[in-house]
């Protein structure tokens, strides 16, 4: 399985360019700007993780991939495994930039917050990630790309329904009562979820023919 | 002899195309030419062979093995390419090189890059800076660089010019020095299988219409050319198709002393692949 790893992390590779272009903006805005971009390098790992789903098709890749040994099953949970290394490669280099933006800005560093803040955007980022890869393995980048969209803007409208017509105040309350498990919490909700999505997609993988 | 590829009523049916009962064996230290016309089920049949499509009926058999249950121990020892799929073409071979060897147990890095020596590939340009020969040329080096017992090839020659195609040929030709390889072949480019194969297989519309070594094929079938007159006293079980061209019928025989011996014809032309295919295909019974 470490060939099909290395394969998806050599197709990112030649668009690290552009991941050096945003910590160096990320800095800037960093030591500058006021808004809270911390999430940018980690979420813009993943979708250039999600780019290679397109050249795989582009070159018909998954039908040369499942003439390799175990093909199937590891091309998909290569893909899974490079885009979570992927997300805490550039969560930590977030984190350590956060601190020296911190450390230049006011010479304290706010470790615990940027820490949870970290933890939020490794949160985020794989949620992209259990939502977006086994529709990409059912209908394919362009298709869920549309499916993706459909469901954040229903997401939103059934959101704002809700906070408009409801009360909503019990989240807060139990987010409070949860206390210091909430991190715990997270990290267990995280994991369960990536794995839920990564049975679902070799299952759906697995069933393909191209 | 051994078989290294059993094919037993292998069935596939889509909403315009079905492949029928498709049955045949390829013995070990062989290569098989698979010709047929374009949509006639070559691909659909090695897309079987290979697991890349799964929901059909029949049995395939690869080193005596069932290759839908050791899919995985088997295709440690088969070569593949594709007619039109591979790595991403934002790669370069030395990144192929780093992926196979996490792929392949068998993976002889330095078998590689001799090959790539030998085609002139650079290693660290990306594969979309190959023209298409420079990429099928890629292909059959990484088919060939985890050392398979059995190689799959879909168009392998395809744009490849015919000093290249005569290289790739003589490599395949080197293969089956051992005894215990063989090569499954499709392609268009019948001259080329005239000259490697050991058998040939004909596809059409999904049905296998003939499987012979290519000897008895090419040495026993001919084209008998007449008049009209003249073909209108041959038997209709003497010959397997006719085609009728503006000053001449062409008849395709299977047994060409028989026929000279029953018509007292002298001359009954050899045929070529290319003639066979054209009379199977275009020809009336």
């Amino acid at each position: 399985m470490l060939g099909f790893i290395k394969k998806d992390l050599a197709m990112v590779k030649s668009n690290f360019k552009l991941l050096g272009i945003l910590v160096v903006v990320y800095t800037l805005m960093g030591l500058f700007g006021e808004m809270d971009i911390s999430f940018i390098l980690p979420f813009m790992s993943v979708m250039l993780m999600i780019s290679t789903f397109s050249y795989d098709n582009y070159n018909k890749w998954e039908s040369y991939s499942a003439t390799l040994p175990n093909g199937r099953k590891n091309s998909v949970r290569a893909k899974y495994i490079a885009t979570i290394i992927m997300t805490f490669i550039f969560a930590i280099i977030t984190l350590l930039l956060s601190f020296l933006i911190s450390y230049i800005n006011t010479k304290t560093i706010p470790y615990e917050q940027t820490l949870i803040s970290m933890l939020g955007n490794i949160f985020g980022t794989l949620l992209v990630l259990t939502f977006m890869y086994p529709i990409i393995y059912k209908f394919g980048l362009e298709k869920a790309r549309i499916g993706i969209f459909l469901i954040i803007f229903g997401l939103v409208i059934i959101g704002g329904f809700l906070s408009s017509y409801l009360d909503l105040s019990f989240i807060g309350k139990t987010l409070n009562f949860l206390g210091k498990y909430i991190v715990l919490i997270i990290i267990i909700i995280t994991i369960l979820m990536v794995y839920l999505s990564y049975k679902i997609s070799i299952k759906i993988y697995s069933k393909k023919e191209f | 002899m051994e078989n290294i590829l059993e094919i037993k009523n292998l069935t596939k049916k889509y909403p315009n195309f079905t492949l029928q009962n498709i049955s045949f064996t390829l013995p070990k230290g062989m290569i098989m030419g698979f010709i047929g016309e374009n949509g006639a089920g070559k691909t659909t049949t090695i897309k079987a062979i290979l697991n890349i499509i799964n929901s059909y009926s029949g049995e395939i058999k690869i080193f005596n093995l069932s290759h839908r249950e050791h899919a995985k121990l088997l295709q440690e020892d088969i070569g593949v390419v594709l007619d039109d799929a591979f790595f991403p073409e934002i790669l370069t071979p030395n990144d192929i090189n780093n992926s196979m060897k996490g792929i392949f147990k068998n993976w002889d890095t330095k078998m590689f890059y001799n090959y790539l020596q030998e085609f002139s590939l650079l290693p660290n340009k990306q594969i979309k800076t190959f023209s298409k020969g420079m990429r099928k040329k890629l292909e059959i080096a990484t088919a060939l660089s985890h050392h398979p017992k059995l190689l799959i090839l879909d168009e392998p020659t395809s744009g490849l010019d015919p000093v290249a195609r005569a290289e790739v040929i003589e490599i395949f030709q080197s293969f089956i020095e051992n005894v215990d390889c063989s090569i499954l072949l499709s392609s268009h480019i019948t001259a080329d299988l005239e000259h490697v194969a050991d058998y040939i297989t004909f596809i059409n519309e999904g049905k296998i219409i003939l499987s012979k070594t290519t000897n008895e094929l090419l040495n026993e079938y001919g084209i008998v050319k007449c008049t009209e007159k003249e073909f209108q006293n041959i038997a209709p079980e003497d010959y397997i198709k006719y085609k009728k061209n503006k000053y001449e019928y062409e008849i395709l025989v299977s047994d060409k002393k028989a026929f000279k011996a029953k018509y007292n014809i002298k001359v009954i032309d050899k045929i070529t692949l290319d003639d066979l295919m054209v009379l199977m295909i275009k020809g009336e019974e």
